[in-house]
Parts: structure tokens; C-alpha cells; sequence
């Protein structure tokens, strides 16, 4: 056995103990001042090491309860009984109020024959004079007790046990020696000091330069730690944003209560558009109705809902109403704000503001009841690339980097419907460990119906708002959307790094 | 979005090729149809509301034969002419003012023609027809109605045997105890007198939005069918009645038109002429990044069924049959040519741009304070905006007061938009108990205030720090924001003491900033820790982020 692997207070033990077979753990104390906890483990070790051999023998010994250090203390109840009627009371009332555990005294007093009750009076018989001034047997064990004497009278033990003043405890006595591994090892040690932990006192005194420093077991296991960290939601929304921003996009953002006209007129959907029904969309009582941007814009608006206005469109053709457009709601898809991006370039066109690419992270609203499928609100990221010879393969590019980028090198693109894009796209992409396609939302070139009222000019404009949450849930085993929000801490401290 | 159930053998009939459940489910997505699933006869698709012409099998099988090249180019149809009148009354223009109708005659109305024919009225009301509101069908036995007809209003005293029962009720009562009824009356809410559809001899036949008489049912004997459209918008009417009359038609029917007498106007329906747009190839091309010529462009529209002539150099004139309802510009037919071309063979390619990309200056000053608050040890947490009264007022101890509050929430737990983060923290701690403490958390996150500005409410970020656990103190959460404003660089504050409802009188402060208060920070009151079900001390601090950026950054 490698020495090295013996604590320093293992190496004293085994030592003492070649000199001292059979040894108890007080005798090791005694011998090499260790802690009682110390020798505890460092047996413990030798024991598992097979070092050492130990025997138990266990026996019983008797120690006082509470009431009997009382007793010890003050005197038995008995005896304090005739010392009172001795001093001149005999009167059981005024004992009463004169003695303490009165009642137990007499009982006892009267068991030994000590007193005799006659018209509400006690009186001291003769053996109870004799009793008063010597020590009874009781108070003469209880004091032995008290001093751990070995011969005691067992008659007396038994009363005493009976009474409640004594009790039984056991002791186990282990004898503890070498084995023949045991002996081998204690020849070859020779006792140097040995350093566990290493101090600021030791480094600074050199002191480790004449000791061993103490090999530990680096399997045993330790105390488990978690570091406060970003909730795993939100390392992922930093990374959508950083791969965004990589591909020479520009950050937006906006209020989350808005008015209809951003959420739905200025993309095109018409006012009896089943998206705006109040099943999916929620409208605020309070603020109930905001105030229309620009004239220009609403006009514009208007018109092509209503004709077409000059996008060479036949528009929806229905009267459009711009209390519809007033109403307040809470944003259903973050395509808001490239709708109000839209309408600012307006302002920038001429100034060289084109081509220019935005994107946006943010958390959008729907009008659902909670279950583990659907959430009240989630997370969206939109991003729209606005320029003269931007066309539908460049879109492609865009969205098959943005999910290569999530891990999904294989993207695929369906025809689907958005009243706001042409050739709209759902995108799905290939999970290789679920080996399924997971659709992840809609993408599509802005319709001219969109883009004049508010660009001012019919430019295209690629445009998408994926949701991740499924990525998300998915990257971490989550079955249940709702658990997304739970906070529960021990998922949120146990939950790994988001390692792309 | 609706979907409809096909029968995959009677598809696979009408597409003129016999075709495996796999072969359909992996072509008809590239069609823009999104498939659900199949059984052992039938297959379920997804079909989007811009292609209600596609919500029967008899649909959908024409637009699937054309895009896989069996049955390519315009399909025409035409209806002939007929005696069948109706007369509409000037009552009805106050509550349903528009119907259309024609007759389709040569049916043979087995099962599964019964079947199909059903799933689109049903379909086509929910979308197209905004849940009957816009667009009612009724179909009926030609032959046992008596023309003329009249479209006029009655009271609701008026009786007849609605659908499906067998005997007479009144308008009343079919509102108040008929399913259909029911479920309907909503639409003509409001209204004295009610839309009938009358027959020669008197019998009402139909009572639109709602049902239609059990005389003239349509049953396996029926050979002709009339067809009422009802509705609130022309347009709409007419396409129903299309989609309606060619989808028979396709069954092997004879289409015949109508005459319909408006109290100031004629009209015969239904009006199955195509249309014609000019598209110019070299904006589909740009638009597409493809390079294609008249010849191949022409093939792709004939896919999509249309028919196309070059009209003058890259310019191509498109029919555009009667059925469908979703051209309003020449994009639509653009998109068209992609699908017809399949998204599939597109080949990604990087666009010659530059652009220079940036943060939003509040969102990288949050994520830069969100990574200092991780720095102190607390764990980021992520709530919903969404929230209530009973969480934001009644359990933090405080007054109720004006908010931003939603009109129509499904859920009474979400019927408000959050104006503090503190509550939001004090839910995640309430469902923590049962966790290992310390507990301390942090969210920079997004709350919405009422404002006069031209909403009314704005959205503000803010800041709340939460420390729970046995020593949680005043004096911790005074450190923490202390020298989170030294670490931000922001010397130049007060702390004053402060009286808030939610904290410990005496054990609760304001920062100030240049006379406005940005942060309130102190120890939790145990009133409010007892309305939490909460046992362990709070200390926490709520800061306003967009203030804390201005005074920063302007």
C-alpha cells in the first residue's frame, strides 16, 4: 500500500496501536491527543482498508434521570419530610405548603416505616430518627451512581429504577487492534508531519517543505453547486439577435399595446379578417381606441383595401372603417413592426435608406386558453429585407442561414397563405434526433398592397416571423409550452448552457 | 383554418390517375395544401383561405391534376338558360340584402356525393362565409319547388317544417330551440323581420342564414338541385355560388342560370365568364430570380389552370377561371408560376447587398444590465406580461388603479398587461417553495403604462431584483443597488425613505435621479409575503430601465 494514501492521523493510530493491541478509542485519545471525531473517521477508514480488526462487547451501566440530580441535589423527599417535622411542623396542611413533592416524601416516609398520620398530624417514629442522621441506602447509591463505583447493591438499583430517579444506558466497548496487513504496514511508517489543508500560516512559514501534503480520494463525491445564471429562454433570444445582427441586420422594436391599423390594416388584412376575430385577438378596454398615424398613410391604407388605390391591385373591395383601425389591441405578430418600419423609411427613401434589413425579437399576444400545447403569449422573430433587386431565392438564403445557424442544416419551404405575402412560405425544418419536420412558421415577399400604401413605392420586401419556442422546447426536453415560463428553479439551475 | 376529409379513392378518380397515400402526401404540400394525415379510405388536408375553390374533393382534384401535368389549362364552364326565377322584395335590403342562385340538374347523388357536397356548403359558410354571416348556401330539390320564388321578410310568427324535424314552428321558435337556431340567431340580432325564401304555392323553403325547409331536402333520389346564396356582400356571393356550380359540374351537372328581379335591377347568376390580367414576365422573373421565357412561363400557368397568350413581348395575358376568388393583382399569378414551378427547385442564393446590422440601443443596455445582475448572484427568471388585479393590487397590499386591461380575455388569470415586474416575481417565489433557498432572482422585462401618447399606453422596461431567504434584508438590497449604480456609472443619486404598501414602513426607500424616482427598493411587508403563501423574508427592488437608459444615454 502506498503511504501516501494514509491520512496523517490513520499513520498515529496504526502506530499506537502496535504497541497497544486491543485498544480502546479513549485509550487512543489518551495517547495521541486527537478529537474523538478524528480517530471516529480515521477508524473508519483503517477498518475499510483492512488495517485493523475491531471487537464489541457491550455493556450496561446506570446513570441518574433528571429528577434524580434533583434529588442529589436537594435531598429525597422522604428525608426532607422528617428534617421539616423535626424543625416543628406537623401539621399535613402547613407540610404541605413546606415541602416540596410532599406528597411523594410521604409516601416513602410511610413505605419505611419513618412516620405515623394521626388526626391530620405526623409524627416520627423511632426508626425515622434513626433515619434523619444517618445516609439511607437510596442516597448512598445515587451518589455512587454519580461516580460511576462499579459495586453497587442491585436490590436498591431496581427501587431506584422504579422510582424514576435511575436509569439503564449501554456502553459498547470496542477493542481495537492490527491485522496481520495492519502489522505488515506499521513497519514501514515513520511518523513526519502531514499537512490536509493547506493554510495562508503554512505557505507563508514553508512549512509544507517538511511534511506530506495528504493524497485525497478525488472520487468522493461533492457538494453539489449551481451558479446563477440568463434563464435559458432568454440565451437563446441573445443568439437569435446575434445571428441577426451578423447578417447585417438593424434591431426594432415597439409597444406591445397598439393600435389594429400597425397589427392588421397596414398589413393588408381586411376588417372582417378571420385573424382579427375576437377568438384570437385581444382588445383592450382600456386604452380602447388610439389616434391613426399620417393622413397619407391611412388614405393610402384605406383606398387599397377598398380598390386597390394605385397598387394595380382590385383590392378587397368593402367599405374600410377607421374605428376598426382605432381599436387598441395587444400585438399578434411582431410583422408590426416591420409595418412601422415600412411606413418610417418612407421618410429616409430618398436619403439612400435602401437596401436596408431589420429584424425583431419579441413577445407577441393570443387570445388562447392556457394547455400544453398553447400559450396566451410567446416569442416571435420577424425580419424583413427591403430592396429594388431583392427576389424569392434571396429569401431563401436568409431563412436557410438563419436555422443553419439554429442547428437545422435542412430547411424546406411549402406554399402556404398569409394575407400580407406572396409566394408564402411555411418553413419547416428536420430535427435528426425526432427525424420529423417541424414547421416553424410563415415567411413570404410583401404584397404591393402592403408595401406602397406605406413605403410610398412599390418595392419588394422579404419578410418572416418564425416562432422558436418549439426549437426551444425541443432543445430542452420540454413537453409542456406552459413549463417555459414555470421559473421552476431547480429546472432553471439544473438547465445546461445554450452551447450554439 | 378549415380542413376537409377526401376520399381517396374518388380523388384519385377525378385526378385520372390512381395514386398511393404517400405519393399524394408528398406532392399535394407543394400545392400549398397542407396535409394532416390519412385513414385506410380517406386522406385529411389543410386548405388555406385563400383557395376556397379547393374545400371539395372534386376541387382539389382539378387544381392537383393540372399542377402534376394531367389535366393542364383553363377549364371553362358555362350555364344555361332557364326560366327559374326568383323575385327579391325591397324588405330584405335592411337585413340580407344580396342572394344569387343556380340550378345544377344530371346528378346522381350516391354517398359520397352527398357526403362531398355537405363538407363544402359546411366549409364554405365557416371561411369564405365568415360563420354564415357574410355567405349562406342553401341547397335544395329543384323538383320540389314551385317556381317563381320570392326572396322577401316575414315576422316571426311565421311557420314551416325546418330541417331535420317533423313538424311545423314558427321564426321564433326555430331561433330559440332549433340547433341551428341557436347557434345562428346571432346574425340577424336586432332585426323585426326575417329573410324567407318563398315558393310559388307559399311554402317557405328556406330561411336563410339560419335552415332550410325538411319539404325540399335533398336526398339519394334527388337528380337536380337549386342553390341559394344569401349574403351580405355581392362579391363574396357570387364567388360561393362559382366555386359551388363548377365543383357539381365536375361531377357530370348541367349548370342553369337564374333570373334574379332586384326591385331596381336584373341579374342572371351564375356569371361563369373568365377574367383576363396582364402579366409582365420580367417582374415575375425579378421577382423569382429565375430566368424564365414565355414558352415555359405559359406551361406553368396551364398547371396552375390558367390559360395564357403572349400578348406582346414579355408580356402574357392570363385567364383566370371563374372559381377562383384570390387574384386581386399580378403577383397572385407570380406565385403562382413558383408553385407551379415547385419551391422545392429554388436554389438559395446570397444577395448582393450590404447592409450594416446594430442592436437597439435599450435592448443592448438590458442585456448588458441582465448580465451585471447575474454577476450579484441571481438567477434570471422569465414571466408572462400578461396578468391580473388580484396579483398586481389586492395581494401586494395596494389600491387597485388604472391599468392597461384587455376587453375579451379567454382567462381571468390574463386580463390585464403587467404595470410592475414585482408581483410577476413574487408568483415565481409562491412557486418555489418547494425548492432549495436562497432564492434570489432578477428579470429586466417588458411593462405597459397607461400614456397620452396615440395609444394611450406605452410599454415600459423595467427592472426587479428579488432576494428570499432566511437573512433577506434591507440592508442586502441597498448594497446590491448601490453598487449596481457605481457599476453603471451613476454617481450622482439620492436614497430616500419611502412609504409603499407593499413594503415594511421604515425598511423602505426611493433612489432619485435628477428629481425623478427610478427605483423603489425595501424589505417585503409580511402582509404581503402572508398573501403569497410565502415563509421566508423578501428583500427587492423595482427599477424603471428606460429612465435609467435616458439619464445614461441623453
Amino acid at each position: 500500500m502506498d503511504l501516501t494514501q494514509l491520512h496523517e492521523h490513520e499513520k498515529r493510530i496504526i502506530k499506537f496501536l502496535e504497541k497497544n493491541p486491543k485498544s480502546s478509542v479513549e485509550d487512543i485519545q489518551k495517547e495521541t491527543k486527537l478529537n474523538k471525531d478524528s480517530i471516529e473517521r480515521a477508524i473508519l477508514w483503517l477498518k475499510l482498508k483492512g488495517l485493523i480488526e475491531i471487537t464489541e462487547k457491550s455493556k450496561d451501566y446506570y446513570v441518574l434521570t433528571l429528577e434524580g440530580e434533583e434529588y442529589l441535589k436537594t435531598g429525597l423527599p422522604e428525608k426532607r419530610l422528617l428534617k421539616t417535622i423535626q424543625e416543628g411542623t406537623n401539621s399535613i396542611d402547613e407540610l404541605k405548603n413546606k415541602v416540596s413533592y410532599f406528597s411523594i416524601g410521604l409516601v416513602w416516609a410511610k413505605k419505611n416505616e419513618w412516620v405515623e398520620i394521626a388526626n391530620g398530624k405526623i409524627a416520627i417514629t423511632n426508626k425515622g430518627k434513626e433515619a434523619l442522621f444517618k445516609k439511607t441506602k437510596d442516597e448512598s447509591v445515587l451518589n455512587d451512581i454519580t461516580k460511576s463505583k462499579k459495586e453497587l447493591d442491585k436490590e436498591v438499583v431496581d427501587t431506584l429504577i422504579k422510582r424514576g430517579l435511575v436509569k439503564v444506558k449501554q456502553d459498547v466497548k470496542r477493542d481495537i487492534s492490527l491485522t496481520e496487513k495492519g502489522k505488515e504496514i506499521a513497519k514501514t511508517i515513520k511518523l513526519t508531519k502531514e499537512i490536509s489543508q493547506i493554510t495562508p500560516e503554512i505557505i507563508k512559514k514553508g512549512e509544507w517543505k517538511k511534511a506530506v501534503i495528504r493524497a485525497y480520494d478525488v472520487n468522493l463525491p461533492t457538494p453539489k453547486i449551481f451558479p446563477a445564471k440568463r434563464h435559458y429562454m432568454m440565451q437563446i433570444i441573445e443568439y437569435i439577435r446575434k445571428i441577426w445582427i451578423e447578417l447585417g441586420f438593424k434591431e426594432m422594436t415597439g409597444p406591445m399595446v397598439d393600435i389594429s391599423f400597425w397589427n392588421f390594416d397596414a398589413l393588408f388584412q381586411p376588417q372582417d379578417h378571420p385573424a382579427r376575430d375576437l377568438a384570437d385577438t385581444f382588445y383592450m378596454k382600456q386604452p380602447d381606441y388610439g389616434i391613426l398615424p399620417d393622413k397619407e398613410i391611412v388614405q393610402a391604407v384605406k383606398a387599397t383595401h377598398e380598390n386597390g388605390w394605385t397598387c394595380n391591385s382590385t383590392g378587397w373591395q368593402y367599405k374600410w372603417d377607421e374605428n376598426v383601425a382605432k381599436k387598441c389591441i395587444l400585438r399578434t405578430h411582431t410583422t408590426i413592426l416591420s409595418a412601422r418600419t415600412l411606413a418610417k423609411l418612407r421618410e429616409d427613401i430618398a436619403k439612400d435608406a435602401l437596401p436596408a434589413k431589420y429584424f425583431s425579437v419579441g413577445r407577441v399576444f393570443r387570445n388562447e386558453t392556457l394547455d400544453w400545447k398553447h400559450l396566451a403569449e410567446f416569442y416571435q422573430t420577424d425580419g424583413i429585407v427591403v430592396g429594388e433587386d431583392v427576389n424569392f431565392r434571396h429569401f431563401l438564403f436568409y431563412l436557410k442561414r438563419f436555422f443553419a445557424k439554429l442547428g437545422f442544416d435542412k430547411a424546406r419551404f411549402r406554399p402556404a397563405y398569409f394575407p400580407y405575402t406572396e409566394l408564402s412560405t411555411e418553413i419547416e425544418v428536420w430535427h435528426p434526433e425526432h427525424k420529423s419536420w417541424i414547421e416553424i412558421g410563415g415567411a413570404g415577399i410583401f404584397r404591393p398592397e402592403v408595401v406602397k400604401p406605406l413605403l410610398g413605392k412599390d418595392i419588394p420586401v422579404l419578410a418572416w416571423g418564425p416562432g422558436f419556442d418549439r426549437i426551444v422546447m425541443l432543445n430542452y426536453k420540454i413537453k409542456d409550452i406552459r413549463e417555459l415560463y414555470w421559473n421552476d428553479l431547480k429546472q432553471l439551475r439544473e438547465a445546461k448552457l445554450w452551447l450554439k | 383554418m378549415p380542413t376537409i376529409k377526401v376520399n381517396t379513392r374518388e380523388f384519385c378518380n377525378f385526378v385520372g390517375k390512381n395514386m398511393s397515400v404517400d405519393e399524394i402526401a408528398e406532392r399535394i404540400p407543394m400545392l400549398g395544401v397542407a396535409w394532416e394525415g390519412h385513414t385506410n379510405d380517406e386522406f385529411e388536408v389543410e386548405v388555406f383561405p385563400n383557395r376556397p375553390d379547393m374545400l371539395s374533393v372534386e376541387g382539389l382534384a382539378r387544381s392537383f391534376s393540372s399542377f402534376l401535368g394531367f389535366k393542364k389549362g383553363l377549364k371553362k364552364y358555362s350555364a344555361e338558360q332557364s326560366e327559374y326565377m326568383i323575385t327579391v322584395d325591397g324588405s330584405v335590403s335592411k337585413v340580407r340584402p344580396i342572394i344569387v342562385s343556380c340550378v345544377i340538374k344530371g346528378l346522381d347523388f350516391n354517398d359520397d356525393l352527398i357526403k362531398s357536397v355537405m363538407q363544402l356548403q359546411e366549409k364554405l359558410m365557416l371561411t369564405h362565409g365568415r360563420k354564415r354571416k357574410k355567405v349562406a348556401i342553401g341547397l335544395h330539390d329543384l323538383d320540389k319547388i314551385n317556381f317563381p320564388l320570392t326572396y322577401t321578410t316575414v315576422n316571426d310568427n311565421v311557420r314551416f317544417i325546418p330541417l331535420e324535424f317533423n313538424e311545423e314552428m314558427s321564426i321564433k321558435q326555430i331561433l330559440e330551440t332549433h340547433p341551428k337556431g341557436k347557434e345562428y340567431a346571432h346574425i340577424l340580432q336586432g332585426s323585426q323581420n326575417y329573410p324567407v325564401i318563398i315558393d310559388a304555392v307559399g311554402r317557405i323553403i328556406s330561411f336563410p342564414p339560419i335552415i332550410n325547409s325538411e319539404h325540399t331536402k335533398i336526398n339519394e333520389n334527388t337528380k337536380n338541385i337549386f342553390v341559394d346564396i344569401t349574403a351580405l356582400d355581392a362579391k363574396a356571393a357570387m364567388e360561393v355560388l362559382n366555386i359551388i356550380a363548377t365543383n357539381l359540374a365536375d361531377r357530370g351537372g348541367r349548370i342553369f342560370r337564374v333570373k334574379i328581379k332586384y326591385p331596381d335591377s336584373l341579374i342572371y347568376t351564375p356569371d361563369l365568364s373568365t377574367r383576363e390580367i396582364n402579366v409582365d414576365l420580367k417582374y415575375a422573373n425579378k421577382i423569382l430570380g429565375l430566368n424564365l421565357d414565355t414558352e415555359q412561363a405559359i406551361e406553368f400557368l396551364k398547371r396552375m389552370g390558367y390559360d395564357a397568350i403572349e400578348l406582346r413581348k414579355d408580356v402574357l395575358k392570363v385567364q383566370i377561371p371563374c372559381y377562383r376568388t384570390d387574384i386581386m393583382h399580378e403577383f397572385d399569378i407570380v406565385e403562382d408560376i413558383a408553385i407551379a414551378y415547385g419551391y422545392e427547385n429554388f436554389d438559395a442564393e446570397i444577395p448582393n447587398i450590404s447592409t450594416i446590422g446594430g442592436e437597439d440601443q435599450l435592448e443592448a443596455f438590458a442585456t448588458k444590465i441582465r448580465s451585471l445582475l447575474v454577476g450579484f448572484g441571481l438567477q434570471e427568471v422569465l414571466t408572462f406580461i400578461l396578468s391580473n388585479k388580484n396579483a398586481l393590487f389586492e395581494k401586494m397590499n395596494l389600491k387597485e388603479q388604472d391599468i392597461a386591461e384587455t376587453a375579451n380575455s379567454k382567462t381571468s388569470e390574463y386580463n390585464v398587461v403587467r404595470n410592475w415586474l414585482l408581483p410577476s416575481m413574487m408568483d415565481v417565489l409562491a412557486r418555489n417553495k418547494h425548492n432549495d433557498y436562497p432564492q434570489n432572482i432578477f428579470e429586466v422585462g417588458d411593462c405597459v403604462e397607461l400614456a397620452s401618447n396615440d395609444i394611450g399606453a406605452a410599454t415600459v422596461k423595467k427592472m426587479c431584483i428579488v432576494l428570499c431567504h432566511a437573512k433577506a434584508s434591507f440592508s442586502e438590497i441597498k448594497s446590491i443597488v448601490e453598487s449596481f449604480m457605481k457599476n453603471i456609472g451613476i454617481e450622482d443619486y439620492a436614497i430616500e425613505e419611502d412609504n409603499h404598501d407593499s413594503f415594511i414602513p421604515g425598511r423602505t426607500a426611493k433612489l432619485i435621479i435628477k428629481g425623478r424616482e427610478i427605483a423603489l427598493f425595501g424589505e417585503i411587508h409580511p402582509i404581503v409575503l402572508e398573501k403569497w403563501g410565502l415563509e421566508m423574508p423578501v428583500a427587492a427592488c423595482e427599477m424603471n430601465v428606460n429612465w435609467l437608459f435616458e439619464e445614461i444615454f441623453k
